[in-house]
Formats: structure tokens, C-alpha cells, sequence
């Protein structure tokens, strides 16, 4: 059984097929990188998939469990952890508090109103472990806003770590960055995959990014997969290269 | 900490010094302080700007009154359950308000309050219309304990209600809910993502800073000994938004130190001139304008540059 | 009373109510499509509006010059506020406005408590209008049918005005990009202070037309400006006829419900708040708040 599986996902905008019909499987600690030009369909998915719309037809399958009907924060309470296509912070809080706050969410007793001394202290520990994974102890106390911009693209990713997620959401982690804090933040983010105990589905533009950290890829267009496999036959496919225009040798 | 002990002791010496009049204008300051410091919980904590929350003061002014007034309940258990009593109440208004957010929750938390203000000039069994109720009295406390009946003695229970008040609500702010709270005034959309329910936390504040207010109302109607509309009129909603600013958003002590300062300007302005209130709606818009973070706030950030650069 | 008679008068009741909550709402939703904030102080300037023409009717006796009077004073006391203080805030957050103009509330409140005492004043309307005319065998008054009419009139005249005058462009303009507008050459900031002028004028309007029926009262401006939310709420905030809509909607419930059920009238408005927010956040009409 796979971790994530959507059957038949599709939904609809107005008269516009924006997810026309989307089956896939991602396995247990296997790093996916969904990808595919403007309008493809990327973000919509990413929708559907964390629960910020809902399905017109077909269901997303998570862990076994038919989470469908869940609203997102409750999918998120199943293990699902994303980030954000544009920054969303905490700006004045420190980074540590970030991750901090983060980690609560996934405490049983997050929302105790008194004392806390115990949950603070595992959430600042799970927080801490997600900084260090990406880099990002030295800047610990600073305040989130005040970060480098790539900095903060890794906060994210460090906030969603910290709540030790079954499956980990990138929503274009690299949207925004230079050349130079894209290369960076890949290397980063190369090191924490690497490692092999997380399960990622990356959506990404950036096809430099998507080839050096996936294991695999599906390739969107007009809302359906026109490829799905390893990073070699994705490239070498007729169809994707024609749906990018003028391919990408 | 220790500016806070010596605060509190300071308060509790007081009576000791000073004339009758003086007593009683600190018993009201301690009353406004603890209905400004309920304001603060919502507005300084979780962002939840209320234009009614008098409508929450009023509340436990009748509350108690009525008590008071029907029941020989003892005077400290009819305060307590007033409030109690607005609270529970607020769990329901919270529900309704958080339906929307921004400005739309703002207009809900006046509307409600303005509905209150209206059924209270109908209910006249319960709330004497127009007129009020009159003549409220200290009843008796448990065991015949007529202690808090006195000037001194209800100055005592106020600061009880207070610092009590306070320190609860010094633990919240610095518990798990607390963190919660904060990020959801930093970031709702970011707090939702990670998981929390934020609507539930919102009514949750809700219905403790109304509770509270609730409580400094039931305070009041034995201080003054009557209840009336004016307690739920929109101009104190007002002027209670005004001491939280002035005194500092997001500190808890600020709020109590502007409901003091406005209470003070009250007394001093009124003997010359009628129009104290308007200099106060001037100078909130001052502080919004130019020193958004209140006097607390400004002396607390000078203080923690201070150290910083020590 | 025939019921076909009770029907009409009510519903030229309702007409007239929303003669005064169409002032009302369009002055907000105009501000809100220039300017993106909710002036909290409408309800304010709604019953400034009514007190400075009681105090010209009070004084001249002229109820015609009051209907003057009022909405120029009060637009052009919106417009300087606008310069002066408001302008300051573009770029902060949306509490800032929210309070600031929460603020003017207070303080316009308190001076009209100063100057003009805590009683409510009753406002004569001019003899012409004072009459009673029968419509079908029921008396109904002048005023009101002149309220009615008022209202038409005006929503005409905001229309073309909107429509055809080189300020009205601007203003459907700067309402859908202002950024535009600006490259454009044009003085955004004035057409902002304008804009929100004439606003509070039609606040100031609705309020001295208002004062003959409901007298005025310091209670006034909570009232108007949730009333004038609610209509701003479901017509669509920055929409010119959704504010219409708004206003006939919310003037029907208003006077039939009031007839029915009388003593609830207030949590009727509370109501059907609390029903739009939730059902419909977006207004019918109009674009997100």
C-alpha cells in the first residue's frame, strides 16, 4: 500500500478542467517532484491533495485512509506537513519559536492554558532537531523576519519538518530565490533527503531542482499526467519535451 | 517580576494612607483596570478587535445586581458567579462572532452589544429600563462576614479579583494556548496550516475576556449600588479600547496602568471643562498614529533596548 | 385596514427607509472602492449630518438650506479628516484604520454630546412636507413619499454622474487600479480625499433627512453604521448597485419586520447580519471585503 494515493482527482473551475482525472501512488520514503509549465495544474493539485479544495470527482487515499472529506487542518493532524508557495511566517517571532510553535501542533496537549513546561520542551526539541537538518541553528534566535530570504524558504520547510510528517508538501520551495540561494537551498535540501527517512512531494518549476532532487517525476499538462518515472525517461519523453517547448536537453 | 510584587504591595498598603474619596476612586481605577485588561486578552493577544465590550461589563453589572438584589446571596459568590455567568454566555457570542473575521467581527462584537443595550431598556423586570436598578446592596458574605461590605474591605476584594484575574491571565498568555494565540495573531493562515483549530481558541478568548469584563461589572454594580444602560452604551465600549491602546496593547499591565491615567485625566479635566472624554478620543487617535504600542509598550521596549545595549 | 391598502403603505415605508439606508451604504461602498477601508465612522458622520441640520433648521428655520448645509459641512469635515489623519495610514495594516476611524467615532460622538446635550431633538420638516396624503384610504405622510423620491433621485444622479463625468471615471477607475490610474497622471490623493468628501456628504445627507423621522440621538451612529454594513455586506462592498439592492433588501426586513415582531428589531439586525457574513461573505455584487 502506497502512502498517498489519488484515484481519478480531478476538479473544476467553472468551465475549466484545472485536475482532469490524476491517478498516482507515491511510496514510503520515495521523493516525488510534480512539474509541468503554467497552468498545468501544480498548484491545484497541491489543492487537493492538503485539503484546501475539494474534489469534484475521485479521492486522495493517505495512509490507507480515505481522506477526502477532511478539511486541512485535520489532514494535517494525520501527518500531511506543506509549506507555502509565497513565504508565511511567524515575522516576529524567532526561528526557533517558529519551529517551535510548529511542533505544538502535533502535541496532544498543544492547547493546555496553563503550565506547558513539558509540552514547550518536546516542541523546542523537535524544533531544534528540523533547524539543525536544515542549517539553520545559527540563526536560531533571530527573528523570522529579519532572514535572508532563501533562510526563510528553509524556516518553512524546517517548520514543516518539525512536525515529524508522515508525508512532506514542498509547494516551490525555491520561488523567489536567486541562482545562488537556489543553489544553496538544493543543496540543503539534497542533504536532508538524503538521508532516506522522509517521504517528499515537491512541486517545483525549477527543473535544475527537480532532477537533482527527485526520485521521481510526474509531469503535468492541462490538468493530466503526460509522464511519470525516473528523472532519465522523463527527460528523454517526446511528450514532455514538446509540452515545454523546445525541450530541455 | 519584582516591579510587579512591589506594584501589588504598594496596592495593598494603600488603604492605609488614604482619605475615604481617594479609596473610592482607586476601587473604580481597580475595577476599570481589570475591564481593561479583559479588552487586552482579545485585542492585544489574539487581534480580536471589539467594539462591544461593554456590552460584557453591562452583563455582569445586572448580573450581580439582580443577584444582589432578589437573593440574599453573599456579595463575593454573587461577583464570581456573574462573571462566571458572563462568560458561559460569551462561549455563544464567540461562536457567532468568529464566524467572520476582521472588520466583519468587529461589527458583530457591536452588534451584539447593541442588542443588549436594546433588550435592556424592554426587560424592565430584569433590568429596570431606563431607570436601572437601584439601591444594590453588599449582601452579607459567607458565614456573616460583613467585612467586604466596607470601603476597605471591598477595595481588598477588588484587588483580590485583580491581581487574581492577572496572574491568570499571565498563565495563559505564556502557556501552550498562549503560543497559539500569538501565532494566530501573527499568522492565522500559517497557524491553521499547521493543524490548530483556530476558531476554537478564538472563542475560548472570547469568552474569557468577556468573563472578565462580566466580573468588573459585577464589581461595579455593588461599588456604585445601581446598574444602568449607560454601562452597555457604545461610548464606554469606546472608552475601554481607549485605555488598552493608551496604556499598551499586549502587556496586561499597560491596559490596567491607562484605565488609571484615563480615570485620573477624568477627575483632574472634569472640574475645569465637560469635554475630558473628547481629549481622550484625541489622543487615542494620537497614540495609533504615532505610538502604537502604548506607554507600557514604549517603556518596555526602551527598557529592553537599554539592557540590550548595556 | 384592507390589507391590499396595508401593503402599499408598508411597502412605501419600506421605499423610503431605503431611500435613507441607500445614502448610507452608497457613501460607504463608494470609500471602500477607492480607498480598500471601511470607515468605521459613517455611522458618525450619518448623525452629524442630522444634528448640524437641526441646528440650521433651529437657527433659519429653512429646512431646504439644512439639506444643504448638512451634507456640505460634514463632506467637507470627512475630506479634511481624510488629509489630515487617514492619509498618514496607507501601508499600515488594516487595524490601524479600523481604530482610527473607530476613534473619530468617539470623539465625534463626545462633541455632539458637548455641544448639543445627551436629549434626543426633534427635527420639524418644512410645512410643505408635513402634510398627510391618503393613499388608498390610508393617511400616510408627505415626508416620507419626498424621502422615496429623494432617493431615486439621488441614486440617479450618482449613477451618471458615475457614468458620465470625468471625476465619476476616475473613480470606476481607481476603484479596479489605482496603481493605473496613477501612472496615468492623475492626483490619486485627491481623487482618495474627494471620494471619501463626498462619502461622508452622502452620510451627512442621509442623516438631516433622517432627523425629521427618527429625531437625533447620540445612539444613532452605532446603529447606522451596522445597518450600513449590513447593506455594504450583501449588496458587495464597491458595488454602486449592490448598495442598492442592499438597501432595499434590508429596508423591507426592516419595516415588515418591525410591524410583525416588534420588539425584536434590533436582533433582527443582528440577525441578518450574522446570516450574510456567513452565507455570503462576498455580497451578491461585489468584490471580497
Amino acid at each position: 500500500m502506497a502512502l498517498l494515493e489519488l484515484d481519478d482527482l480531478t476538479k473544476r473551475y467553472g468551465g475549466i478542467v484545472a485536475v482532469d482525472h490524476v491517478t498516482m501512488r507515491i511510496e514510503a520514503g520515495e521523493v516525488r517532484a510534480v512539474i509541468g509549465p503554467n497552468g498545468a495544474g501544480k498548484t491545484s493539485l497541491f489543492h487537493l491533495i492538503t485539503g484546501v479544495v475539494k474534489a469534484a470527482e475521485g479521492n486522495v487515499r493517505f495512509a490507507g485512509e480515505d481522506v477526502s472529506g477532511l478539511p486541512a487542518h485535520g489532514r494535517c493532524q494525520r501527518g500531511m506537513s506543506r509549506t507555502f508557495q509565497l513565504t508565511s511566517l511567524f515575522p516576529e517571532m524567532s526561528a526557533r519559536e517558529n519551529t517551535r510553535l510548529a511542533a505544538q501542533a502535533r502535541d496532544a496537549k498543544r492547547w493546555m492554558p496553563f503550565g506547558g513546561g513539558s509540552v514547550f520542551h518536546d516542541a523546542t526539541r523537535h524544533g531544534d532537531v528540523a533547524l539543525e537538518r536544515l542549517g539553520l541553528t545559527h540563526v536560531a534566535n533571530r527573528q523570522a523576519g529579519f532572514l535572508s530570504h532563501g533562510d526563510q524558504r528553509l524556516l518553512e520547510v524546517a517548520m514543516a519538518l518539525a512536525q515529524q510528517p508522515r508525508l512532506l508538501l514542498l509547494d516551490e520551495p525555491t520561488q523567489g530565490l536567486s541562482v545562488e540561494e537556489t543553489a544553496q537551498a538544493v543543496d540543503v535540501l539534497g542533504g536532508l533527503f538524503a538521508k532516506g527517512d522522509l517521504t517528499v512531494l515537491l512541486v517545483e518549476h525549477d527543473m535544475e531542482v527537480v532532477f537533482r532532487l527527485a526520485h521521481k517525476i510526474t509531469v503535468l499538462h492541462r490538468g493530466s499526467v503526460i509522464a511519470d518515472g525516473d528523472p532519465d525517461t522523463v527527460k528523454a519523453d517526446e511528450g514532455v519535451q514538446n509540452a515545454y517547448l523546445g525541450g530541455f536537453a | 517580576m519584582r516591579l510587579l510584587i512591589a506594584a501589588a504591595a504598594l496596592l495593598a498598603l494603600l488603604p492605609f494612607g488614604l482619605p475615604p474619596y481617594a479609596m473610592t476612586l482607586m476601587t473604580e481605577a481597580l475595577i476599570l483596570g481589570l475591564f481593561a485588561m479583559s479588552l487586552d486578552l482579545m485585542v492585544g493577544y489574539a487581534r480580536l478587535i471589539s467594539f462591544g465590550h461593554a456590552a460584557a461589563y453591562g452583563f455582569g453589572a445586572y448580573a450581580c445586581g439582580n443577584f444582589l438584589l432578589h437573593t440574599s446571596m453573599p456579595l463575593p459568590c454573587a461577583v464570581l458567579l456573574a462573571g462566571i455567568a458572563g462568560g458561559i454566555v460569551a462561549i455563544g457570542v464567540g461562536w457567532v462572532c468568529t464566524q467572520a473575521t476582521g472588520v466583519s467581527f468587529s461589527m458583530l462584537t457591536l452588534a451584539y452589544a447593541q442588542l443588549l443595550y436594546a433588550v435592556a431598556f424592554k426587560w424592565t423586570s430584569v433590568t429596570g429600563a431606563s431607570d436601572g436598578l437601584a439601591g444594590i446592596p453588599r449582601n452579607p458574605g459567607p458565614f456573616g462576614v460583613t467585612w467586604w461590605s466596607g470601603k476597605a474591605g471591598f477595595y481588598y476584594l477588588t484587588l483580590a479579583c485583580l491581581l487574581g484575574a492577572f496572574m491568570f491571565c499571565r498563565e495563559l498568555v505564556r502557556s501552550p494556548f498562549g503560543a497559539v494565540l500569538r501565532g494566530i495573531r501573527e499568522n492565522e493562515a500559517k497557524t491553521i496550516a499547521l493543524g490548530f483549530n483556530t476558531r476554537r481558541y478564538k472563542i475560548a478568548i472570547v469568552a474569557i475576556s468577556y468573563g472578565l469584563a462580566g466580573l468588573a461589572g459585577a464589581l461595579y454594580a455593588p461599588f456604585a449600588g445601581f446598574a444602568n444602560t449607560e454601562l452597555l452604551f457604545w461610548l464606554l465600549s469606546g472608552q475601554v479600547l481607549i485605555m488598552v491602546i493608551v496604556g499598551g496593547a499586549g502587556t496586561l499591565v499597560g491596559p490596567v496602568l491607562g484605565a488609571m491615567f484615563f480615570l485620573y485625566v477624568q477627575q483632574k479635566l472634569s472640574s475645569y471643562t465637560d469635554s475630558w472624554a473628547l481629549f481622550f478620543g484625541v489622543i487615542f487617535i494620537l497614540f495609533v498614529l504615532f505610538m502604537p504600542e502604548g506607554i507600557w509598550g514604549f517603556l518596555r521596549s526602551r527598557s529592553r533596548f537599554a539592557r540590550k545595549t548595556a | 385596514m384592507d390589507f391590499f391598502a396595508f401593503l402599499v403603505t408598508q411597502c412605501l415605508n419600506a421605499l423610503s427607509q431605503a431611500a435613507l439606508l441607500f445614502f448610507l451604504g452608497c457613501g460607504l461602498t463608494l470609500i471602500f472602492g477607492i480607498m480598500r477601508i471601511v470607515n468605521f465612522a459613517h455611522g458618525a458622520f450619518f448623525m452629524l449630518g442630522a444634528y448640524v441640520g437641526y441646528s440650521t433648521v433651529h437657527w433659519t428655520g429653512n429646512f431646504w438650506l439644512a439639506l444643504i448645509v448638512a451634507p456640505v459641512a460634514v463632506g467637507g469635515f470627512g475630506a479634511a479628516f481624510e488629509l489630515g489623519i487617514l492619509r498618514r495610514l496607507y501601508g499600515r495594516d488594516g487595524h490601524a484604520f479600523l481604530m482610527v476611524t473607530f476613534g473619530l467615532t468617539l470623539i465625534m460622538g463626545e462633541v455632539i454630546r458637548l455641544v448639543w446635550g445627551v436629549e434626543a431633538l426633534q427635527v420639524k420638516p418644512p410645512e410643505s412636507l408635513s402634510d398627510i396624503v391618503f393613499i388608498l384610504d390610508e393617511p400616510f405622510p408627505v415626508y416620507r413619499l419626498f424621502l422615496a423620491g429623494a432617493g431615486i433621485v439621488v441614486a440617479v444622479v450618482i449613477w451618471q454622474f458615475l457614468e458620465r463625468t470625468r471625476l465619476g471615471l476616475l473613480i470606476r477607475a481607481t476603484s479596479q487600479n489605482a496603481e493605473m490610474v496613477y501612472a496615468l497622471g492623475t492626483d490619486v490623493a485627491l481623487v482618495r480625499s474627494a471620494v471619501f468628501g463626498i462619502g461622508c456628504g452622502l452620510a451627512g445627507i442621509g442623516g438631516v433627512m433622517a432627523a425629521p423621522l427618527v429625531t437625533a440621538s447620540l445612539g444613532m451612529a452605532p446603529n447606522a453604521v451596522i445597518d450600513t454594513f449590513v447593506i455594504v455586506i450583501i449588496g458587495g462592498m464597491g458595488s454602486f448597485l449592490g448598495s442598492l439592492i442592499g438597501a432595499v433588501l434590508v429596508a423591507f426586513v426592516q419595516v415588515f419586520g418591525t410591524y410583525y415582531f416588534p420588539d425584536f428589531a434590533m436582533a433582527f439586525m443582528y440577525l441578518i447580519m450574522l446570516t450574510v457574513l456567513v452565507v455570503r461573505p462576498g455580497g451578491l455584487l461585489g468584490k471580497e471585503a
